[in-house]
């Protein structure tokens, strides 16, 4: 985590390319750049002075001395354009700098301190943001009468709490990371600390923030303008818009060209802030670690630059000549679940499709526990969701069928699982155990009701039924107060709790194929055995199949009766769990099976011999 | 109308709600169809009254709606002139100082009092202590002697020559004796006028609604079966009200003059009231040393191209003057009006001869509403050297900065009224618009020679005219047009002299 | 779920005590200065005396604020200064027309937003670029911009609409219709797709959580689990986003007010403001804040009930 100077300036001009490179970025640099010119050059481009009249010439249409015409007064729209938009900008760089100049060391010494301060300027924050903006200015406007930069100032004080939260939660999130824990135990006084690692941290969240505030601003100061509460003497775009909506009747385009200019100016503004947001987002490095692969293709598919789905001519998809459709592999029938040459990719977001799940081929029969193992990123997750039919919306399926008990779930010409052919079994047919049992359930429903819809929907069975059968379900899952739990909230129960609760809802409905997400991950090791115990039960007493997905040999060989090794998206080994685990032919294998030793899940690819993808 | 009403009709169908509201909009005031339409009569005002209490009453835009629900003692004519009302007649004695008023014996208050000289008596005093923005119109008053139920004499301290004017103003508005002072009358009003306040109707800063009082004492005065005020402060809004036939007459502004006429709306031509210009109120040099030079002060006369600024800030609907008297006030001098012709290379002479050559920085203060008299100033003054550094002051707290000696200067509009009162307003020494106390013995002299007068005060004025004129006390642009416009179709208007807007008494149906 | 409440009423309590307390030493400090205003500019300097004594302001600040609390505390928010009125029956006459037009408005911008955020959210494709550029558009041009732009087209020069409202007492529902449909269309294009745009993020981040795809391993319909599980989820945040805006819109009524000519309270404080009308001012301050608190605290509760944590502890 050592980031060099030359890395973080390598990112920021990354950052500038990639705000110019968005059109829509580009376009609000341009208009500023136009607008802040035109202010800037005013002295020198606008023929009169702001406030100077043509006498006896209001009103006067465009043309002649007067590019715009005149106004009420007989002053040069286009001139007067040109000197509000000096005040105008200037006023919102004012509000701008007084937000920044309060929130963020507000922010900063309540997020790296906390205690009172923390508590009482976050309370501020929160009151601030509750107040009507225009209200408070219009009181302010009241007490201390016109004046275009004390509006500005105490707006600039209204808007703060933005920097001030920002500031705070940035800060909150990386005090306790371990390079300022190091940083701590090196020596560093808490101001260097800060400014080193903080403020880099905030810079560009700053950036966005003070892009679209600064639109907010003029937004704000043309409005007060416009209500006539500014001084007469200062020209702004409000005070114009203002007069010309006073000369609607006679000059309506008086009104067009101030509007323009604000328009312009607060878009041009919000583009950029919008641009800096993607262009951040999508630089590497700045997301949070995305856990599964299947977050981040999530990520990609939201993200808001357009994704192209496009796949490069140069992969050949054997599925594509000949459609499978009706017409499973002959071998199917005899299995539970068969999976041939599966393959399932991502589009990479530059046009191509990135593969993670390549040519897999595998097969479940009734009863039987099948424990596909591989690391992080291996594509046995991407495996099992495309057997569940619940692959995220941005992968496709570009090769490969998937037969369960006769039925093949993949669309060759959608790429995906057929969510018709898909909808009878899922549930009732082929159930699913996640890994992570909290995050599992809706916190917003008790444990009765999430468990016993299904069987309601499913079974058509009546609730009453259903709540005495969840009752039942949960006994067995080895609950001991089965009442209690039902009437539960998910936040009320423990994690093995909710683990065994996730089991009951898989088997509810009497599948003949669980799929199992390493179930035994997110628990302790003495509920791992028991959780382990418990599917063991249910295989021999449902006779129910299980697809158990893991990194971890030991729940392999606790349970497993055959087992498919994955590395990088393809199979490299599958065979008896016995003869996996004492004859590993693969060195992949032996490698996983070395690092089981350490009881850990490797953090980084045991092999780099092999070029593919890596998470 | 036809164009007017199809909007709303548009709007409401397009929503689709015609059926669901057709039922409740029954009971609506304003200017709804039907045989008593014409009946109602509805202005726009500028903005409302802070009060119904008489004792808070005010002249000017404001005294309309006084006149409304109260009688005065004096019924002021459009031209002027002054017509019994509730006073029958009216005399001073012979050193101006008790005037004797003799009362209607027929005439009750909407509350069931009867009007009478105790009355007349409890109204005065509560002028004088209720410190009311006219609460001067009586300073003079020593006191009120009821000589029997229908004949008062009021005592004045000194002579007073405005006195019989504030009579027909707001010292003139009669309230009943019981409710003067109460909080209930500054939400409503209790007098003896032709209309009475519909209280269920009115809301306050919305619209304010007057029947017929049934008894009323004279049924000529009442000319319509219901009066509504809308009461707006902004000006774009009183315009739009005026062209979609929400109200039936307001004032407007100079560029709105062509559309309201444009659209059917008549102009009362010729209705001056207020003068326009620059007060050089720091003629002592207090705050701009170079100020107190008569020449200075004329210098900036010549400099002013009076028809220029005309046509740019008000498009020509004025008359272009160097006196701050109207020509209906009596104390108006012809020849004045020539004293200052425009005439840079003069000014510049007279600056030099002063010693400023090279001209000085003039602070000019203005509130908001004046940009374009600013533009049009500094422009012309920027001719003759003198470089005027703009000063915006909040419309609210201007006067107590004019009062506390801030300001030098002051672009402003003032009230063209009775020579006397217009002397208090902006020349004697307790004049507000006077704030340095400016004034010689010269001065005095005349001063008080209009105050004793009588008869004569207005022709005396002349001479005060002459001397602020002559010493460039002021630099007056115009006398402004009162752009009231209003639906000649539904009523006729006429004038009312020295007044912002007509007298409530000037409107009348048209049949 | 009380002593959620309690906190939650104490904290917007303090607010409007903080508030109120600034805001009067704000005030009421040029006081003073607008008492000649009050009496005229033909009034004696005793005059402007008398009335800074009648006005009490010739009493120190915090004594005199001392007593508009007390007052207060008894419904009693003093007199206007400049009107016949006092500031309780202008707020009340006012405050029906201000919030009429604030709650239709958010009517439309919650069940358009919701919709079109969802249906974003969902379907992706071009309903999702019409609110992602909408968003942006939405929050590139103020809002009174686009009021201005309405009022100038349909209300000046087609004349569909008046350009000053007809509200008044009295008057029918068809002149409340014609007078809020060009402001409540102002508002709702203003705000709608932003608040879509929050909703959209909102659903999505919903739908990404793991027990969605838990829920349809079980074989629950899209349908369903968006109903139910998505949106109850994502109502939270919509909550928060449609409270903020609503807060948003208190202010954003007074510049709407002035545009269309609508007696609410927006045109009150403007025209207090520019008079130096410092009761009604003050009156336009403490009802908003109090809204604000009554909003937010309605608000709190809400999500305090939708959330079971909250709830059932």
């Amino acid at each position: 985590m050592t980031s060099s100077d030359t890395s973080s300036k390598r990112r920021r001009s990354s950052v500038a390319l990639r705000l110019v490179r968005n059109p829509l970025g580009a376009a609000g640099v341009v208009i500023l750049l136009v607008m802040v010119a035109l202010a800037l050059l005013a002295p020198v481009l606008a023929p009169f002075g702001p406030n100077t009249a043509a006498i006896g010439n209001t009103l006067a249409a465009p043309g002649g001395d007067f590019l715009l015409g005149t106004d009420s007064a007989g002053r040069d729209t286009w001139s007067r354009l040109l000197w509000s938009g000096q005040l105008t900008l200037l006023s919102a760089l004012l509000c701008a700098s007084v937000a920044i100049a309060i929130g963020l060391p507000a922010g900063l010494i309540a997020g790296y301190f906390g205690k009172a301060f923390d508590g009482v300027s976050s309370w501020v924050a929160n009151a601030i943001l509750s107040l009507p903006s225009i209200i408070v200015l219009l009181s302010v406007r009241s007490a201390v009468g016109p004046s275009v930069w004390i509006t500005m100032i105490v707006f600039g004080v209204m808007l703060s709490p933005g920097y001030f939260r920002l500031t705070r939660t940035a800060v909150l999130s990386v005090r306790n990371e371990l390079y300022v824990d190091a940083a701590r135990v090196s020596g560093l006084s808490d101001a260097r600390i800060i400014t080193r690692h903080v403020l880099s941290v905030v810079r560009a969240p700053i950036i966005i923030q003070t892009a679209l505030i600064a639109g907010v601003a003029i937004a704000i100061q043309s409005g007060l303008e416009f209500l006539g509460l500014g001084s007469p003497q200062d020209p702004t775009w409000g005070a114009m818009l203002s007069e010309g909506f006073r000369n609607i009747y006679t000059t309506p385009m008086l009104m067009v060209w101030p509007a323009l200019a604000i328009g312009l100016t607060t878009g041009a503004f919000v583009l950029i802030g919008n641009a800096l947001r993607d262009a951040l987002e999508d630089m590497p490095g700045t997301r949070l670690s995305v856990k599964a692969l299947a977050g981040a293709a999530t990520a990609i598919g939201t993200a808001s630059a357009p994704v192209r789905s496009r796949i490069p001519s140069t992969v050949s998809v054997r599925t594509l000549a000949e459609p499978v459709d009706a017409t499973p592999p002959e071998d199917a029938a005899e299995h539970l679940l068969q999976v041939n040459d599966l393959e399932i990719g991502y589009p990479d977001g530059d046009g191509g499709l990135k593969r993670v799940v390549e040519g897999v081929h595998f097969h479940v029969d009734r009863g039987e526990v099948l424990s596909i193992v591989g690391e992080s990123g291996s594509g046995k997750s991407q495996t099992a969701f495309a057997v569940l039919g619940l692959l995220p919306a941005s992968a496709q399926v570009v090769g490969g069928t998937v037969v369960f008990d006769g039925v093949q779930t993949v669309d060759p010409q959608r790429r995906r699982i057929a969510d018709d052919r898909m909808r009878p079994l899922r549930g009732r047919r082929i159930s699913y155990i996640p890994q992570e049992p909290m995050s599992n359930l809706d916190p917003n429903y008790t444990i009765g009701h999430q468990l016993s819809r299904p069987m309601v929907k499913l079974l058509g069975v009546s609730r009453a039924e259903a709540r005495k059968r969840a009752l039942v379900l949960l006994e067995r899952v080895g609950i001991t107060d089965p009442q209690r739990t039902f009437d539960a909230y998910p936040h009320e129960i423990s994690g093995g709790m909710a683990q065994r609760v996730l089991i009951a809802g898989a088997v509810s409905c009497e599948p003949d194929l669980i799929i199992a997400d390493e179930p035994t991950t997110a628990l302790d090791v003495t509920v791992q055995a028991e959780v382990l115990d418990l599917l063991r039960t249910m295989r021999d007493e449902l006779g129910v199949a299980i697809l158990i997905v893991t990194h971890n040999f030991g729940v392999v060989a606790d349970l497993a009766d055959r087992v498919a090794v994955m590395q990088q998206g393809r199979l490299v080994e599958e065979g008896p769990v016995r003869e996996i685990l004492h004859h590993p032919q693969h060195p992949y294998t032996r490698a996983l099976l070395g690092s089981m030793l350490v009881g850990r899940e490797p953090l980084t690819p045991l092999t780099t011999t092999t070029k593919g993808p890596t998470s | 109308m036809k164009s007017r009403t199809r909007g709303i009709t548009a709007a409401v169908a397009a929503i689709a709600a015609t059926a669901l509201v057709a039922g409740c909009s029954a009971g609506g005031s304003g200017s709804g169809g039907g045989d008593g339409a014409s009946a109602t009569l509805t202005l726009g005002t500028n903005g409302e009254i802070t009060s119904w209490d008489p004792g808070q009453a005010h002249v000017g835009h404001q005294l309309q709606p006084y006149q409304v629900a109260y009688d005065t003692l004096i019924l002021r004519e459009p031209d002027g002139s002054y017509s019994p009302m509730l006073a029958e007649e009216w005399s001073y004695n012979e050193d101006l100082t008790e005037l004797t008023l003799e009362l209607r014996d027929d005439v009750t208050f909407s509350d069931g009092a009867a009007f009478d000289g105790e009355a007349v008596k409890a109204n005065l005093e509560n002028l004088r202590d209720s410190n009311g923005r006219q609460s001067g119109q009586v300073a003079a008053m020593e006191s009120v002697e009821v000589v029997d139920a229908d004949t008062v004499t009021v005592v004045l301290a000194q002579p007073d020559p405005a006195f019989e004017f504030y009579l027909s103003q707001a010292a003139g508005l009669m309230g009943s004796p019981a409710s003067l002072g109460t909080d209930a009358m500054i939400s409503t009003p209790v007098g003896t006028g032709p209309y009475v306040m519909d209280t269920a109707q009115t809301v306050s800063g919305s619209q304010l609604v007057f029947t017929a009082r049934e008894d009323y004492w004279n049924p000529d005065l009442q000319k319509f079966d219901s009066i509504v005020l809308k009461p707006f402060d902004e000006l774009t809004a009183r315009l739009n009200a005026a062209l979609s036939g929400q109200i039936d007459a307001g004032l407007i502004d100079a560029p709105s003059v062509e559309q309201a006429t444009g659209a059917g709306l008549t102009l009362i031509e010729d209705y001056r009231v207020d003068w326009s210009g620059l007060l050089l109120m720091d003629r002592d040099g207090v705050i701009v040393p170079e100020l107190a030079d008569v020449r200075v002060r004329q210098a900036l006369n010549h400099a002013i191209d009076r028809d220029t600024v005309l046509q740019s800030i008000a498009r020509g609907y004025g008359e272009v003057t160097n006196q701050v008297f109207g020509p209906d006030s009596g104390a108006y001098v012809d020849e004045l009006d020539e004293r200052y012709p425009f005439d840079p290379e003069l000014a510049r002479e007279l600056l030099a001869e002063a010693g400023y050559p090279d001209g000085f920085e003039l602070p000019v203060t203005a509130i908001p509403g004046f940009e374009s008299a600013m533009a049009v100033l500094t422009q012309q003054f920027e001719d003759i050297g003198v470089r005027v550094r703009p000063i915006s002051a909040p419309g609210a707290t201007m006067l107590q900065e004019l009062a506390d000696r801030q300001h030098a200067t002051l672009i402003w509009n003032l009230f063209q009224g009775e020579p006397w009162v217009a002397i208090n307003q902006m020349i004697s020494t307790d004049a507000l618009y006077n704030p340095f106390d400016s004034t010689s013995e010269e001065l005095q002299t005349m001063i008080e020679a209009v105050r004793t007068g009588g008869d004569d005060s207005a022709e005396l004025a002349q001479q005060v005219n002459d001397y602020v004129t002559e010493n460039a006390w002021f630099v007056p642009f115009y006398r402004a047009d009162q752009l009231y416009v209003y639906d000649a179709e539904k009523i006729s208007v006429e004038p009312q002299v020295q007044q912002a807007v007509p007298s409530i008494y000037n409107y009348s149906p048209v049949e | 779920m009380i002593a959620f409440t309690l906190k939650r009423l104490g904290s917007g309590v303090l607010l409007l005590a903080v508030i109120c307390t600034v805001a009067y030493a704000l005030l009421f400090a040029n006081g003073p200065s607008i008492a000649r205003n009050i009496v005229g500019d033909q009034a004696t300097a005793e005059q402007v005396a008398a009335k800074q004594t009648e006005l009490g302001l010739d009493q120190p600040l915090p004594l005199r604020f001392l007593s508009w609390v007390g007052d207060a505390f008894a419904g009693d928010l003093g007199r206007s200064w400049f009107g016949p009125i006092t500031v309780s029956d202008a707020l009340v006459t006012r405050l029906p027309v201000t919030l009429t037009l604030i709650a239709t408005a958010m009517i439309f911008v919650t069940l358009i937003a919701t919709t079109l955020g969802t249906a974003a959210a969902v379907k992706r494709g071009w309903i999702d670029r019409v609110v992602q550029v909408g968003a942006i558009v939405g929050d590139a041009i103020p809002g009174f911009v686009v009021a201005v732009v309405l009022a100038t087209i349909f209300a000046v020069q087609l004349g569909l609409f008046p350009a000053v409202s007809s509200i008044a007492p009295g008057a029918g529902a068809d002149a409340w219709i014609a007078s809020l449909t060009l402001p409540v269309i102002a508002i709702v294009l203003n705000y709608v797709t932003a608040s879509a745009q929050q909703i959209r993020s909102a659903v999505i981040q919903q739908r990404e959580r793991d027990f969605v795809r838990t829920l349809r391993s079980r074989g629950l319909g899209d349908g369903e689990i968006l109903l139910r599980h998505v949106l109850r989820g994502a109502a939270p945040a919509g909550l928060t986003v449609l409270s903020l805006q609503f807060v948003g819109l208190l202010g954003g009524a007074v510049i709407l007010e002035r545009i269309f000519a609508i007696p609410g309270i927006g045109q009150l404080a403007i025209t207090a403001t520019v008079n130096g009308d410092i009761p009604i001012v003050m009156g336009v301050v403490v009802y908003t804040v109090a809204l604000v608190v009554i909003v937010n605290l309605v608000v709190d509760l809400l999500n305090g009930w939708l959330n079971p944590k909250v709830r059932v502890s």
